[in-house]
């Protein structure tokens, strides 16, 4: 790259257009955008918006990776456009494409439709299902039953995972990796009183067993989490239901208990 | 027309506990409306952790302020209480905070860390299995508890799950544009549903506002696009009055250039504040509390450094966040969300360098006036709207960051903010619940609200004007952040003045370019910036009055605490157009024989 030092560097930022209402069919339109060391791709969108073209539209809000809104699809790949610098994402000749997240009905431009994302999420159930008797204080839990747990808990929802899987660019009706890792965290706490039942809900065809184990979306997440990991974990566990029922109710005597060092 | 028995508006902590208490308490039709889906409200961004005093961890005997913590043996006198909790608060809030309103708040602490340990939140451990806890700058004691530093995530998702099971409606992207007062009494509010670009009236027997934050109305901040403080505008101009709104915080760690959050865990954790000479210069300013000092004094410390020409960057704008010598271990287990934002945002791993941060606008400690009960109060005596018998705004209530309750007066401590979303956010439920069981009504609305909004999107869209929303909105921070941020002064501030009512004037003739009803993004980012610029006014207006400095306002020309004429709530209620906001003051709740007001020092 060689810059004279007084000419800005430009970036062609090319990005899917698609209003329903008038609209036939997408297409694209360029936008010119100065390349600065600082600039995210969520700044270049804000500049177009902003400077160039109102009517351009996308979803953001926290800015920093964490509220799971601006999940696109950028040079053929899922990314938070948030935490990626733009110019990370230029090709060879020069452009960023910017389209909406795959296999998901669009709404306008960038913004899709996750409206089956979400029923998925809610059929996993995933709030804690928790013992109608409590202790006064905290129920005790170990470090590494924490550790296990954050690999499921940190997921911000942004939908990177559901729309790579290949699964569901054929079958709406398969859980999904989100609710599945969801599902996991449940099942995985030793607070949960319904392990069980989740097992025998996400253990049928349209739950762990439909996973390819194609790996989307672990290359998918912005957060690093492995949601086929998971989903094996299920697997297995689903298989095994009886041993881990009992095991669990094991668990659960101990729970008011402090955590003894080993 | 849409009607519920409840609205509530917001689904960040304090929406969604207002809505999950409700539904619990047998409340059967409750429609919680965001602009933005729930999962995404900004309470998720929250880093540090959530304020208690569980008295799981203390500091090892004998090493110091900043020495390591242990586990509290059990059967071992407690260190930290409720009691001293309060004290750190009211001295947090330089003796502005409601002492009757922050007794409530530590008391209920404790039990509100264990309800959200209960419905399943993932908090960090001691090794015994019982709820880590770290320090936080303020606090005299070890007392927020945490999820690593992703602790507002957590408690969000765990929060809108429980909430989930209650039957509550959810109108996620809808977007709340008016508040509907008549005689005292709350109608319900009017809102676009952003998909389809319908606006429609939503009548209900009581409306909660959890609309959060407004940190969007200064150039750097670590504020979510969201923040615009939309409902604290909406309710302004229903005729409810705003309290202490000159307060604001700027965070002393906001990375550079963005503004983004470096949690404060990371000087609770141990981390240095350098300058361009490579001092540790906290020890001139706080000599005692060092980097963990409160939020002011270290943003305070910070900006004169700059201003005296020991800054760091190209633009000498910025000091270092050194956390090297934590090590990388715990840097990865305590802090693991710091190290990737740096790491993505300034190619810095603090690992290995020091990080470059600058003061970020990031708390509102000013809003809509409540009791302790989310009751929307608007008298300047502290009853409700200005007018003769003073009875409440029947049926509207609000919690979390957009309410003023107020427990964190002139200066929030870290940590405080979840803890206050929570426990007043659950309180607003209970109040609401006991309000419509006891036979609340619906009230008819006269006319048709929805079609005076109609109209108002409808000029945005059509009118001839040609002013750009935003260049409107930029100048706005830009005013805010030169003439009303950390160091303030009367010239500067009564120039703001000027300058906020020429863009109000201006805003009106500003036009979008996106006229299309669909999911119109362009539209609701006029609204906000409408909703900035009315309650900047009334920041300024409130500064400006404000011949004192405390907590988060600091005037250079009256740079020192003034008891005898200062210490009361600002109140600020909208006047005649083009009159500006009408001020009056409200009593401060202090128990003299407990609390009296002291010097603050740390
Ligand atoms: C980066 C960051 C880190 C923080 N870390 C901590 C911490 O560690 N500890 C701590 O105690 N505090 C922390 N805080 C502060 C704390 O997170 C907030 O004060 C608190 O979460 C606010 O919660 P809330 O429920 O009031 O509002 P929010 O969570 O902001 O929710 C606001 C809700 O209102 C909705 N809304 C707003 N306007 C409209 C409208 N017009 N129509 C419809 N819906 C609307 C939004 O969609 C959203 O659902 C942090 C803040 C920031 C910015």
């Amino acid at each position: 790259m060689t810059t004279n030092g007084s000419r800005p560097r430009m970036v062609t930022v090319r990005v899917q257009r698609f209003n329903p209402d008038v609209d036939e069919k997408p297409y694209f339109d360029e936008f010119q955008v100065e390349l600065t060391p600082a600039k995210t791709i969520l700044d270049a969108l804000h500049e177009i918006k902003t400077a160039q073209d109102g009517s351009v539209t996308y979803r953001r809000s926290c800015r920093h990776a964490i509220c799971g809104s601006c999940a696109m699809y950028v040079n053929g790949k899922n990314i938070l456009v948030c935490n990626t610098p733009l110019r990370d994402k230029i090709d060879e000749e020069g452009t960023v494409t910017i389209r909406p997240l795959p296999y998901l009905p669009i709404i306008k431009d960038l913004v899709v439709d996750r409206s089956s994302f979400w029923e998925q999420y809610e059929r996993v159930k995933p709030w804690l299902i928790p013992s109608a008797d409590v202790p006064e204080k905290e129920f005790r839990m170990s470090s590494e039953e924490v550790a296990a747990l954050n690999k499921a808990e940190t997921c911000i929802m942004c939908g990177a995972c559901y729309s790579a899987c290949q699964v569901i660019a054929m079958n709406k009706r398969y859980v999904g990796p989100h609710a599945l890792l969801k599902a996991f965290l449940r099942v995985l706490d030793p607070r949960d009183m319904a392990p069980s039942e989740r097992l025998a809900d996400v253990g049928d065809q349209d739950g762990v067993f439909r996973c390819h184990t194609i790996f989307n979306c672990i290359d998918a997440c912005p957060k690093d989490l492995d949601p086929t990991k998971a989903i094996e974990t299920l697997r297995k566990l689903a298989q095994k239901r009886q041993a881990f029922e009992a095991a669990r109710r094991d668990r659960q005597r101990m729970l008011n208990e402090p955590i003894a060092s080993s | 027309m849409i009607e519920h028995e409840v609205i509530i508006v917001g689904a960040g902590l304090a929406g969604s506990w207002t809505a999950m208490v409700a539904g619990q308490r047998g409340v059967k039709d409750i429609g919680v409306l965001s602009k933005i889906h729930p999962l995404r409200s900004h309470s998720g961004a929250a880093q540090g952790g959530i304020a208690a005093a569980l008295n799981n961890a203390r500091p090892v005997a004998g090493t110091g302020p900043r020495g390591p913590l242990e586990p509290v043996p059990q059967g071992e006198d407690p260190p930290d209480s409720p009691e001293l909790h309060m004290f750190d608060t009211i001295k947090g809030s330089d003796w502005l905070g409601d002492q009757d309103a922050i007794e409530i708040m530590v008391n209920e602490a404790p039990e509100i860390i264990y309800a959200y340990e209960h419905m399943g939140c993932v908090f960090s451990r001691l090794p015994d299995g019982r709820i880590a806890q770290r320090r936080f700058g303020g606090h005299s004691a070890p007392r927020a508890n945490y999820a690593a530093d992703y602790t507002g995530h957590v408690l969000l998702h765990t929060i809108h799950e429980q909430a989930l099971q209650h039957g509550v409606e959810f109108y996620s992207e809808w977007y709340c544009m008016d508040l509907l007062v008549e005689d005292n009494v709350c109608r319900g509010v009017v809102a676009m549903d952003v998909l389809t670009g319908e606006i429609h009236t939503m009548r209900a027997k009581a409306v909660m506002f959890g609309t959060g934050g407004y940190g969007r109305a200064f150039e750097v901040t670590s504020n979510a696009y969201a923040n615009t403080g939309d409902g604290v505008a909406i309710a302004y101009n229903a005729g409810v009055p705003l309290m202490d709104m000159e307060f604001v915080q700027f965070h002393p760690t906001g990375l550079y250039e963005h503004g983004i959050l470096m949690s404060e865990a990371c000087r609770g954790e141990g981390g240095y504040l350098t300058n361009s000479e490579d001092e540790r210069f906290m020890e001139r300013y706080a000599p005692d509390k060092m980097e963990l000092a409160p939020r002011d004094l270290v943003s305070r410390s910070e900006q004169t450094e700059i201003d005296e020409g020991r800054g760091i960057g190209p633009d000498g704008k910025g000091i270092y966040l050194d956390l090297r010598h934590l090590g990388a271990e715990k840097i990865k287990a305590r802090l693991p969300q710091i190290r990737e934002l740096a790491i993505d945002f300034v190619g810095v791993d603090p690992i290995d360098d020091p990080i470059p941060i600058q003061p970020t606008a990031h708390y509102s400690m000013g809003g809509i006036p409540t009791d302790a009960d989310g009751q929307v109060i608007a008298n300047a005596d502290g009853q409700v709207i200005a007018d003769a018998d003073g009875t409440p705004v029947v049926g509207f209530y609000a919690a979390g960051e957009c309410a003023c309750v107020s427990v964190h007066g002139a200066n929030r401590l870290g940590t405080n903010s979840l803890l206050e979303a929570s426990v007043f956010g659950r309180r607003a439920g209970h109040a609401i619940a006991d309000f419509v069981q006891n036979g609340a009504e619906l009230h008819p609305v006269t006319g048709d609200p929805a079609e005076r909004n109609r109209q108002r999107v409808a000029r945005l869209m059509d009118g001839a004007g040609s002013e750009s929303v935003e260049a409107i909105a930029q100048e706005l921070k830009q005013t805010m952040t030169d003439d009303c941020g950390i160091y303030r002064d009367k010239e500067r501030l009564a120039q703001a003045m000027q300058h906020v009512g020429e863009m109000q004037e201006r805003f009106k003739d500003a036009r979008v370019m996106d006229k299309s009803k669909r999911f119109n993004t362009d539209v609701l980012a006029a609204f906000e910036t409408e909703h900035l610029l009315t309650f900047s006014e009334v920041i300024v207006a409130g500064a400006l009055a404000r011949e004192e400095s405390r907590g988060a306002h600091y005037r250079t020309d009256f740079p020192k605490r003034d008891d005898e004429g200062w210490l009361k709530h600002t109140v600020a209620h909208k006047g005649e157009p083009g009159e500006g906001p009408r001020l009056s003051d409200k009593g401060v709740n202090i128990d003299w024989d407990r609390f009296p007001p002291q010097e603050r020092k740390y």
